[in-house]
């Protein structure tokens, strides 16, 4: 078998593979899109005292935590009409200036809130068994960290170029690098550092990928998604095993009414039911199919030496059952399953076993969980499993097999009080985690590549990297954290979190704290710093006991200006310093002799009011590393110093038209300066000039959508255009070469994508 | 839809369509180095030479310009020009027992001498192992056949668009297999089994290799003229 045709074709063909699945998912990314949920109409206003004007006010009703308190009912006092939260704890009633609200709602204390303008201050719900109290916290809750987002569901779908995707949705946060193709990452990259540094969690545990792998897609639909919070740093003493950031997913609970909505495209095709079962009980159960597979063959050419015996498919499934077990207690299970396979011969010769690639990547998360509420306390107990399976095959000698199962039983217990030790609204969490996995693992593959190291010659021969047997990686975590106002301007977090990472010997200590400092004017100051560690868990990382956790720490200082309800602007400006970075060693073997730094700032400024919703986001940053002691610093492989996102959205009865601009820097590249020619193994042997010493050139887009909505009977339904690079900017992504790296060839971001998608909800 | 369609189905070939492909003749390139004999043992002589590729003309088998002892350096002794061809002489005993307890190898194991060979002004490098201590042959071309017929030294004629087999008798879990060609396109080049389609823009006139290596470094090729008519 020729290793030079193999490897570079075949690296060639897995990019052209991507590449092509990013088109067709672009061309039939079914709309997924659910008519954004109304404002709760104003209430009659029978009972209401007749000397006062009445205005319609809003506000929203947050939880001590800064959580939106959904279902929370809201009147005047002495009045028999109210109204209800809406999921994002909002309300808009119908009132007389200067009356006096009530929100009430189980496991809460009544608060009160004062009619004095039209749009009120949040008011902030405390647990049962602790005083009423209104808290001056203008506009939305606060984001969980300097620089953190939140999306939900709807401004998920608002986001044109997103064609209704999380994944493609996250692009547009500051402090997400932008990769026009994701070739070979599974994973996304926040503030300039690897995909392994942060964490993507579903339901607030882990997941091993965040899409398929075709068609940079999500391994679950925005309409299984209730929230995503994006949090590039400065992440709480609850999560942990990540260096970088956070994306936490929240699946979507049921709703009060039975709907059934069915989607399809040329890329996939799913249902999703929701509803209730009984009183108490809500579901929600989705599914999810690719149709790339049917679509796939006939748009191969017939010249291309290539066989898809078994054709690029996923499938994906989510469950989620909420239940109200009692007015202090909820219950809930979370399921999210999916499973890729494809299989192919890089000829149409079938019986060529040495050019044959095979892959599987599924898993399976079922999480089973509790939530406890009775007045000042409350408790989040779940325990969560994992089986997940990676089957790697190329030619007849490399491969890789794993299997994971872990088991993760986790608690927090949340204590609330108004007053103690001379500060208040104090709340006080203390949690712990175990995480108990056993791999199976049957690797015989290359070395692998870590960051900064450039793309090796493929040697479909080599199997330097053997292991082959079954090991326990036990990890234990234990937090605790206090957040209390120090004053009524200065709210202050402190917290500890400690992580065991048994399987190699490792105790770490990680302090993490947050000031909010309410300046005039609408203006909130954060500070955020903390230390965090990510175990040796990637690629084969773990199939040694000698590497040890990689290290950060992050300082944030960030700004948030609320002028106005639906109004924010937040920046922020952060440092973080790397330490303990993995590297190989000259043998192959690993180290923890890397250091790095990133700095940057980033902009986020939000409008979501009336039929507008906008977004703009910029973010800067500079990434470097040293790998080696007297090692030259360079930059990270994701290093990305400019990316601009400015998105609009407008709707008007069943119109929704919207645009979104993208800048971004292209990313590092290594450039091949030679090549030696080993002619026993006939393979040539790049030489390599300095690591990251070129770049891309910056891409620019525009991308626009237009959705229409009707009723078709009963069923309402949903047709969009969503087009991305209208104006056919085609910029280098990266370069291919040849075998022998005499030549190298653009290959260049897609000139025009466009999607049609059409959903019926019945 | 259908431009995104269209934009598929045209991605795949753009993405490998405009480098040089590796079964491609018409390069500047180093095609593969042979020793003869690829092993000897103690006091056996090997000559190195090699097949090599020029952009726009034939292929020619050289001796290099330039050869030295890469690996290991302290048998940089055993190679030398001699009579206008670069010679490995296989050291004594004594000496391939050093070098093997310098490279940890087992008492009775060949020892590889790596040796690196420079053309063209040195702008084409290559590496060439040759085992010292045990003696190897370069493997044989067994049962080449060509359009479905035994391959001779004549020159292959071919018809333009046509699907014309290529198979050589080696199993290619063992062997390495390369069919090049400067004129046509070839498919599966690498296998044992392939075939050369000269489409209608491809020169009419060229040449065709087959190289097979086995698994001892040793090397073997054959170069016949094709034209396509």
């Amino acid at each position: 078998m020729n290793a030079q045709r193999t490897g570079g074709d075949t690296a060639m063909l897995f990019r052209c593979l991507t590449l092509f699945a990013v088109i067709v998912a672009g061309a039939g990314i079914a709309a997924a899109q659910e008519p954004p949920p109304e404002a709760p109409p104003p209430a009659d206003q029978p009972g209401l005292p007749h000397d006062l004007p009445i205005a319609t006010v809003t506000g929203r009703i947050i939880d001590a935590a800064g959580k939106p308190v959904a279902g929370a009912t809201v009147g005047i006092e002495d009045a028999t009409e109210t109204v209800k939260t809406d999921r994002n704890g909002k309300f808009q009633i119908s009132v007389p200036m200067g009356s006096t609200l009530v929100v009430e709602k189980p496991g809460f204390d009544p608060a009160l809130a004062n009619v004095s303008a039209t749009k009120l201050d949040d008011v902030v719900m405390l647990a049962a068994g602790t005083n009423t109290e209104t808290i001056e916290i203008s506009g939305e809750a606060p984001a969980a960290s300097p620089g953190a987002a939140v999306l939900d569901r709807t401004e998920l779908q608002r986001i044109p170029g997103t064609g209704n995707d999380v994944v493609r949705a996250l692009t547009a946060m500051p402090g997400v690098v932008n990769l026009q193709i994701p070739l070979g990452y599974s994973g996304v990259v926040i503030r300039g550092s690897s995909p392994q540094d942060s964490k993507v969690l579903v339901d607030d545990f882990e997941v091993p990928v965040l899409f398929h792998n075709i068609g940079f897609r999500a391994l679950l639909p925005a309409e299984a998604v209730q929230s995503l919070d994006y949090i590039p740093g400065g992440f709480d003493v609850q999560y942990g095993r990540a260096s970088s950031g956070i994306v936490a997913l929240e699946t979507r609970p049921g709703a009060d009414q039975r709907t059934t909505q069915g989607e399809i495209s040329l890329i996939d095709g799913g249902v999703l039911g929701q509803g209730t079962l009984g009183e108490r009980t809500k579901y929600m159960i989705g599914f999810r199919r690719s149709t790339i597979d049917l679509v796939l063959p006939s748009l191969i050419p017939a010249s291309a030496d290539l066989s898809l015996t078994t054709v690029p498919s996923y499938y994906d499934g989510q469950l989620r059952i909420d239940h109200e077990l009692s007015a202090k207690w909820r219950l809930y299970l979370s399921s999210l399953g999916t499973n890729d396979v494809f299989e192919l011969y890089a000829t149409k010769d079938e019986d060529a076993k040495t050019k044959r690639f095979y892959n599987n990547t599924r898993f399976i998360r079922l999480t089973l969980g509790a939530q406890y509420h009775e007045g000042p306390w409350s408790a989040k107990l779940a325990v969560s499993g994992l089986a997940q399976q990676f089957v790697f095959e190329a030619g007849t000698l490399q491969r890789v097999d794993v299997r994971l199962s872990t088991m993760t039983p986790r608690a927090e217990i949340t204590r609330t009080a108004e007053r103690w030790a001379g500060l208040s609204n104090v709340v006080w969490r203390i949690g712990a985690e175990a995480s108990i996995g056993r791999s199976t693992v049957d690797i015989a593959l290359p070395l692998e590549k870590r960051e900064g190291e450039p793309m090796k010659a493929f040697d479909p021969k080599d199997t330097s990297t053997r292991f082959h047997g079954s090991f326990w990686v036990p990890d234990f975590a234990g937090w605790t954290a206090l957040t209390a106002n120090l004053d009524p301007q200065i709210r202050a977090t402190v917290g500890l979190r400690s992580d065991v990472f048994a399987r190699i010997g490792e105790v770490a200590l990680e302090p993490r704290g947050e000031l909010q400092i309410k300046l005039p004017a609408a203006l909130t100051a954060r500070l955020s710093a903390g230390a965090y560690r990510r175990p040796p868990e990637f690629q084969s990382e773990n199939l040694t006991t000698n590497a040890g956790s990689e290290h950060s720490a992050q300082v944030i200082a960030g700004l948030q200006y609320e002028p106005r309800e639906g109004m924010r602007v937040q920046t922020s400006a952060y440092a973080t310093d790397r330490s303990h970075l993995l590297t190989h060693n000259l043998d192959g073997s690993l180290n923890n002799n890397g250091h790095g730094t990133t700095t940057g700032a980033e902009l986020l400024a939000t409008y979501r009011g009336g039929p507008w919703f906008t977004w703009l986001s910029y973010s800067y940053s500079h990434s470097t590393r040293v790998d080696a002691p007297g090692a030259e610093r360079r930059l990270f492989d994701f290093d990305q110093p400019h990316s601009l996102n400015a998105a609009v959205s407008w709707k008007h009865g069943r119109w929704q038209l919207g645009g979104r601009f993208q800048l971004y820097s292209g990313l590092p590249i290594t450039p091949p300066v030679g090549a030696v020619f080993d002619s026993d193994r006939n393979l040539y042997l790049p030489l390599y000039g300095k690591v990251n010493s070129e770049r891309a050139p910056m891409h620019n887009q525009l991308d626009i959508r237009i959705d229409y909505s009707w009723k078709w009977g009963p069923t309402e339904m949903t047709v969009f255009a969503d087009v991305q690079n209208v104006y056919m900017n085609e910029s280098v992504v990266t370069y291919f070469y040849s075998y022998d790296y005499t030549q190298r060839q653009a290959f260049k971001s897609l000139p025009i994508i466009p999607s049609l998608g059409l959903r019926g909800v019945l | 839809m259908a431009i995104a369609a269209v934009a598929a189905a045209t991605s795949l070939p753009a993405c490998i369509g405009d480098l040089d492909p590796a079964w491609q003749l018409d390069h500047d390139r180093i095609i593969a180095v042979r020793a003869t004999p690829p092993g000897i043992v103690a006091g056996d002589r090997s000559t190195i030479d090699a097949l090599l590729g020029a952009k726009g003309g034939k292929t020619s088998v050289a001796v290099p310009e330039l050869a030295q002892v890469v690996s290991p350096a302290s048998l940089s002794d055993t190679l030398s020009f001699d009579s206008g061809a670069w010679v490995v002489t296989a050291p004594s005993e004594d000496r391939l027992a050093a070098a093997r307890a310098e490279l940890k190898l087992a008492a009775d194991a060949p020892v590889p001498l790596q040796v690196g060979v420079a053309y063209a002004n040195q702008t084409l490098v290559a590496t060439k192992t040759i085992a010292l201590g045990v003696a190897e042959a370069n493997p044989p071309l067994v049962n080449v056949m060509l359009d479905g017929k035994p391959a001779g030294a004549s020159e292959l004629v071919v018809g333009k668009l046509v699907n014309v087999p290529l198979s050589i008798d080696a199993d290619d879990a063992l062997y390495d297999v390369a069919w090049l060609t400067s004129c046509g396109t070839m498919h599966d080049f690498d296998l044992p089994t392939a075939h050369i389609t000269v489409e209608a823009d491809d020169p009419d006139a060229g040449e065709l290799a087959v190289v097979l290596r086995d698994a001892r470094a040793g090397v073997a090729w054959h170069v016949w003229p094709i034209h396509a008519e």
